[in-house]
């Protein structure tokens, strides 16, 4: 039996974008295969959230962030 | 000394034996300098350089009057999509004039586009030689892409519509992607074009951590002066950067050398704007599909294992009945088994017994009735070896005390003697012996 039932994470604040996205089809890959144990299933699936929420916030901005960023380009002309 | 001309007589006769024929309507291959449209009328100066050293080896003033002026500009615009402008080198037909008070000119009255078109091809087909020949025409069209590009270092002329377009067109996509963009400002023609576009470059070479790209754009003008862009040290700075580069600074039907060197070419700002979008909208595109393919993997896990677990419960409560139902099964398959066993295996051995049975008491009958034929022979041979058959033949036995006598030895006279006959006996006294 291991140790641990829930599996260590590194914080995605830490990581690269491409880290993320790796860690990602890892887990994916992990749950497809024939050993994937269901007690920890809740845990891919809360960092699957928690990778795939960072990653889009990676991605795009906020209506506010949008605002500000058009602004400095206007100032910026 | 009477004989001496006036410097208008001199210049008359210059005239006059320029005028001869082969210095009239002749083609004529040089490039342009100092060109200047003043009046309508087109001024500018025809040289010769030195390909190698770029020295001037000849020289001549150019006109185009106002009256051929704009149906030639036209004309070559229509070729090459470039006006006629200082650099280029062009093909002219015109003929030599020499006015007495400004001296000698060219007046062109055609021009031939097509010879500036293989010009400006020849060149930009040298510049790429030499950068395959070096090594680096590819270098910067192999770099890869990161995942995701979003910071983005834009060398534009600053105000330039062209950059404009770009901004508005990446900061109003569907999926707000997070853009961030610097803009490195940089003159888009002429002749310092190139160190210009160099030192912008050299300017995000040395934050490139801070950028994922290079976007080179120039649009919304004139389609003229691309010509800035066929250069071979910006060519080389475009090639050898560390960062991708994209290019967007000509029309569908111009390319520069830089559309050689640099990672990705398109054809406007805007389009320059479009595919980083596209590559953002990807890379979420991407997210999306890991989302939800880890959405359908755990359902189908979590329904698995609640399909297990339902057999499993109505399986649970069905087993002792099942199993009790089981053994009693195959305790009367077992039944049945011994039995039919039973009588396969006893059957044969009653056959093969009641066989040897029968064979016994043939074999004994035979036997028997082989002896009893045996007896018979022999009976019949007793009897008729027996004494009474010999004595009914007339024979006789003779015995004497007891014993049959078969020498006379056996008797002296005074014996007596019994004699069988077959049907008694005859007591006699012998009276005398005598051998033969």
């Amino acid at each position: 039996m291991e140790q641990n039932q829930t599996p260590q994470f590194k914080p995605v604040s830490e990581m690269t974008y491409n880290q993320a996205v790796g860690e990602l089809d890892a887990i994916l890959r992990t749950m497809q295969s024939d050993t994937c144990d269901i007690d920890r299933l809740t845990a891919y699936t809360r960092r699957a959230t928690e990778l795939l929420k960072e990653c889009r916030s990676r991605l795009t901005a906020t209506d506010e962030e949008l605002r500000t960023i058009l602004a400095d380009l206007d100032a910026q002309k | 000394m009477n004989s001496a001309l006036t410097l208008s007589q001199l210049n008359r006769r210059v005239a006059q034996a320029l005028s001869a024929s082969p210095l009239q309507g002749v083609w004529v291959v040089a490039e342009l300098s100092d060109l200047r449209v003043s009046h309508g009328h087109c001024y500018m100066e025809l040289m010769e350089k030195d390909p190698s050293t770029g020295s001037v080896l000849a020289r001549l003033r150019g006109v185009i009057w106002a009256s051929t002026f704009p149906r030639l500009n036209a004309e070559f615009f229509g070729v090459t999509g470039r006006r006629l402008e200082s650099g280029l080198k062009v093909m002219v037909c015109g003929s030599v004039n020499y006015h007495s008070a400004f001296g000698m000119s060219f007046v062109i009255t055609a021009i031939d586009p097509s010879y500036t078109m293989g010009e400006a091809e020849r060149r930009r087909r040298e510049i790429i030689d030499r950068l395959t020949r070096e090594g680096v025409i590819g270098m910067n069209r192999e770099l890869e892409w990161p995942d995701v590009a979003l910071r983005v270092a834009v060398i534009s002329a600053s105000g330039a519509a062209g950059y404009g377009d770009f901004i508005n067109q990446l900061f109003h996509n569907q999926e707000r992607l997070r853009f961030s963009v610097r803009l490195f400002p940089a003159v888009m023609q002429g002749d310092r074009t190139s160190p210009s576009v160099i030192s912008a470059l050299e300017a995000i070479a040395a934050e490139q951590e801070e950028y994922d790209c290079v976007v080179i754009i120039r649009g919304g003008g004139a389609t003229s002066d691309l010509l800035a862009f066929d250069d071979y040290n910006l060519a080389l700075n475009v090639a050898q950067f560390p960062l991708p580069v994209v290019i967007g600074i000509g029309h569908e039907r111009d390319t520069t050398v830089l559309d050689y060197v640099a990672n990705m070419r398109v054809k406007t700002p805007t389009a320059a704007a479009e595919w980083l979008i596209a590559r953002g909208t990807a890379a979420m595109d991407r997210l999306r599909r890991i989302a939800s393919d880890i959405m359908l993997t755990a359902s189908d896990i979590i329904a698995g294992a609640q399909t297990r677990l339902a057999y499993l419960d109505s399986a649970l409560s069905l087993a002792p009945e099942a199993a009790m139902q089981r053994a009693k099964a195959s305790l009367q398959r077992a039944t049945i088994m011994l039995a039919e066993t039973g009588a396969r295996r006893i059957s044969p051995e009653m056959a093969r017994l009641e066989a040897t049975g029968k064979a016994v008491g043939t074999a004994a009958f035979n036997a028997t009735a082989r002896a009893l034929d045996r007896l018979r022979s022999r009976r019949d041979l007793l009897a008729a070896l027996s004494p009474e058959a010999t004595l009914s033949r007339g024979y006789s036995i003779t015995m004497v005390n007891g014993r049959a006598v078969r020498s006379v030895s056996d008797l002296k006279p005074g014996d007596v003697i019994t004699t069988t006959v077959a049907d008694g006996t005859v007591d006699s006294i012998v009276n005398q012996t005598q051998s033969k």
